[in-house]
């Protein structure tokens, strides 16, 4: 199934494109950390104070990060699948990559999760108080997972391939 | 023998360079570093330039010392990496660039704290910031630490 999957995307116009520029690549690597850059330093505000900490922080305001976090996931979603689509034989069988994406998904449904139990109730909440235990939840496991994606992205050089 | 090469031949350089897993653990730390003072600060510049103005400048204090937290975590991990190939990063254009680059931007950020805090009148509780010397300060930041990306990741290039 994965070799299929690796041979028809090798055999593809856009994987010969990339491979074929060879400064698409560093290019989109700095790309990769900009947006890593936009995403963390959103999210990391974002996730403190639904942890309950930066109580000077309006946590309703703190919404107004997230289309600059969003800008940083899909940028880095872009540059991240022009890696994948131009050495796909590498990230397939990489266990980094793996649990990267593995975290990525748990991060979005984490994101998914406080989009349908808090965002709907948010503007009841104190604006400068301490959070309920769902918020401080949903916090760490946003804080923790895109840790994890960043530890793990930067691993997948190093980690087995076989 | 001179001081690079002295420092490849320490106990941390050998770990770094010769373990199976200092390099990596090093470089993924460094990334981690990255995304806290890089993250923390863009954030602050773009509140400064007026794109965040409901965020509570005010609260940007506290966040300072976790991007301190995140420069020193790179502090250690970079000269962790740097000692391993002490002798080939000093010769690196783009690394030389990106050391200059921090060092900028790490002043800059002690001027803006100083703007932003230490001044007689508090402007951390403005919605606007109109100070002109504040908002270039956020922009020279801004060069700063994406200099310090573009050409950190250019070092394993050129």
């Amino acid at each position: 199934m994965t070799e299929i999957l690796i041979q028809l995307i090798e055999g593809s116009a856009i994987n010969a494109w990339i491979l074929s520029h060879g400064w698409l690549w560093p290019f989109s690597e700095i790309l990769h950390f900009i947006g890593l850059s936009l995403l963390l330093g959103g999210m990391l505000i974002i996730d403190l104070r639904l942890m309950g900490f930066l109580r000077q922080m309006n946590i309703i305001a703190t919404e107004r990060l997230l289309p600059w976090a969003s800008l940083g996931f899909l940028i880095n979603f872009i540059t991240g699948s022009l890696f994948f689509l131009g050495d796909p034989g590498r990230y397939v069988i990489n266990i980094g990559f793996q649990i990267k994406m593995l975290l990525v998904l748990i991060a979005g449904l984490n994101a998914l999760w406080f989009v349908i139990k808090v965002k709907p109730v948010i503007a009841t909440w104190e604006p400068f108080s301490d959070t309920p235990l769902l918020a401080k939840v949903i916090g760490s496991v946003s804080l923790v997972a895109w840790l994890g994606v960043l530890l793990l992205g930067r691993l997948i050089p190093y980690v087995g391939t076989g | 023998m001179g001081i690079f090469e002295l420092l490849e031949e320490t106990a941390l350089a050998l770990w770094v360079g010769e373990s199976l897993w200092g390099y990596p653990i090093m470089l993924s730390l460094h990334a981690v570093g990255l995304s806290i003072v890089v993250g923390i600060f863009t954030m602050l510049n773009l509140r400064i330039l007026g794109l965040l103005k409901d965020i509570e400048l005010s609260a940007f204090k506290s966040l300072y010392q976790i991007s301190w937290a995140g420069l020193a975590i790179n502090a250690i991990s970079g000269f962790s990496l740097f000692s391993s190939q002490a002798t080939y990063f000093v010769t690196s254009k783009p690394f030389l660039i990106k050391i200059t680059a921090i060092i900028l931007g790490v002043i800059v950020a002690i001027f803006l704290y100083r703007c932003l805090y230490l001044k007689d009148e508090d402007i951390s509780e403005k919605k606007t910031i109109k100070d002109q010397s504040t908002r270039n300060l956020a922009v020279l930041s801004l060069l700063c630490w994406t200099t310090a990306i573009f050409s950190g990741r250019l070092v394993a290039y050129l």
